[in-house]
């Protein structure tokens, strides 16, 4: 017995409502038992089996909202099983037990402090140098990125089950994960230079001057735990105290 | 009229930010354009979402973990600027930017603290869900999970007008008391920029990447400015 191709599209559009009543005991329990819930119903005639596989996905689950894609498929082989008859109706919890850390990890470390930062930074970096396109097109990319990775972990977990973290280990996703980190840290660099490219053109070399020693100070006073909104509020300060020095000694425009 | 549309806005961008796709619509970079092409400014959003982006490029959700709301601070500074802006009848310049971030950055922090208390209200989603299960609905059952959208819509829906009203007021209101304080407030905005870029690179935990910026914002300025590229 198997879920037909139109009700695992249904299930992967719910699949980006996951996050939707996250909540601090069940975390994920909801949007993930909203997300299967269409196939189990195909799998379950029987109301009291559908109730009864449904209340095992009320679990407590989390993990990123991306990589559980790849979960919710594998929930979905492991239950095609359990209505059949081929595996006792733990299976699909055991099997979301398993999966949900490592998968969180790697969502976490890939997708969260790689590919979601480097797209930032390269959306704020192509706004600065050519306008709304570069950043449409950096949105564009990078959604088309994440769906389409999305749904590849989606159909993995569905067709291979167990043999979808195989799959995923392939991708390497850690090795691209710090290839992007360096690359979103050039980024960010580019974008102090344009910022204070900028301030000259605005206000004069000394303006320029100040976005890149205020760069230089907030690398050093965030490495050491400074906290971001007040180190903000400072540098703003010292910004406007160095504006009003620069205007009273007649350096400033 | 505009202060329903910053509602629609802010509250679909809640929303968007956990609870729907995370598409990056909710990142600053995007979020503050939206507002300033929704409000009739998007010269002035696009002036703000690049530096806001980089500030909180480590604002990201981690496990349980819960960081800084950069939606909700986002919306209310773009807004206010904005709106601003139009008071005063000279758009969003640097001046009017950093006075928005200084009044209204901190609606970020707060944000925070809503985001766990609608965590916690989710729970009794939760429950309600299982008790229609008990009683045999499924389809409501798994349906509450829809209802979870509600709640960081209204709350952004409510908070960033509001926010962005008082921002609209005060700026003016500055700026006419005191307008030699404009130039100086620019320098602000450059000192902000530049600590921005410095929190977008520390997001990426990356030590050789520390290197790496200092030497890529060293390259762009010194051939930036040989090239002229100064504006």
């Amino acid at each position: 017995m198997s879920v037909p191709a139109a009700t695992l599209r249904r299930v992967f559009w719910r699949c980006l409502f996951l996050q939707a009543a996250w909540n601090r005991r069940g975390m994920q329990n909801l949007g993930f038992a909203y997300a299967i819930d269409p196939a189990l119903r195909r799998l379950y005639a029987d109301p009291g089996r559908r109730i009864e596989a449904l209340r095992r996905h009320f679990a407590t689950f989390n993990c990123h909202p991306y990589t559980a894609a790849a979960i919710v498929g594998g929930a979905i082989h492991h239950e095609e099983r359990v209505a059949a008859g081929e595996e006792p109706p733990g299976a699909p919890l055991a099997y979301k037990q398993v999966l949900q850390g490592p998968l969180a990890a790697v969502g976490d470390g890939f997708f969260w402090a790689g590919l979601r930062p480097f797209f930032g930074a390269l959306a704020a970096v192509g706004t600065m140098a050519l306008g709304w396109p570069a950043l449409v097109a950096s949105l564009a990319v990078y959604n088309a990125l994440h769906l389409w990775i999305r749904w590849s972990l989606f159909r993995a977990g569905h067709r291979c089950g167990d043999e979808v973290v195989t799959r995923l280990a392939a991708l390497s996703l850690p090795t691209w994960a710090a290839h992007l980190r360096k690359g979103g840290a050039v980024l960010c660099g580019v974008a102090a230079g344009l910022f204070a490219l900028s301030a000259v053109g605005r206000l004069g070399p000394g303006a320029g001057f100040l976005a890149l020693a205020t760069a230089a100070a907030g690398l050093g006073a965030l490495g050491l735990r400074a906290r971001l909104l007040p180190s903000a509020y400072a540098a703003i300060g010292v910004g406007t105290a160095a504006g009003m020095a620069a205007q009273v000694f007649g350096g400033g425009r | 009229m505009d202060y329903l549309v910053v509602a629609v806005v802010a509250g679909l961008a809640a929303v968007e930010r956990k609870g729907f796709l995370q598409a990056m619509l909710s990142r600053p970079v995007a979020l503050a354009p939206i507002l300033g092409l929704a409000l009739g400014d998007l010269p002035g959003g696009l002036l703000l979402g690049p530096p806001l982006e980089l500030l909180w490029l480590g604002a990201v959700n981690m496990g349980a973990s819960l960081p800084p709301n950069e939606a909700l601070g986002t919306a209310a500074i773009a807004a206010g600027a904005v709106l601003a802006g139009k008071a005063l009848g000279t758009g969003v310049t640097p001046a009017v930017a950093v006075l928005a971030v200084v009044l209204a950055g901190t609606l970020a922090v707060l944000g925070r603290t809503t985001d766990r208390a609608i965590e916690e209200w989710n729970v009794r989603l939760a429950a309600r869900a299982e008790a229609l299960l008990d009683r045999g609905s499924p389809v409501a059952a798994v349906r509450e999970n829809l209802y979870g959208m509600a709640l960081p819509f209204a709350v952004s829906a409510l908070l960033t007008p509001v926010a962005a009203a008082v921002v609209a007021w005060i700026i003016p209101a500055v700026l006419h008391a005191f307008p030699t304080v404009d130039v100086p407030l620019g320098w602000g905005f450059a000192a902000l920029c530049g600590l921005a870029a410095a929190a977008g690179a520390r997001a990426f935990r990356s030590a050789p990447g520390i290197g790496l910026f200092a030497g890529a914002a060293v390259v762009t300025f010194a051939v930036g400015w040989l090239a002229g590229g100064t504006r």
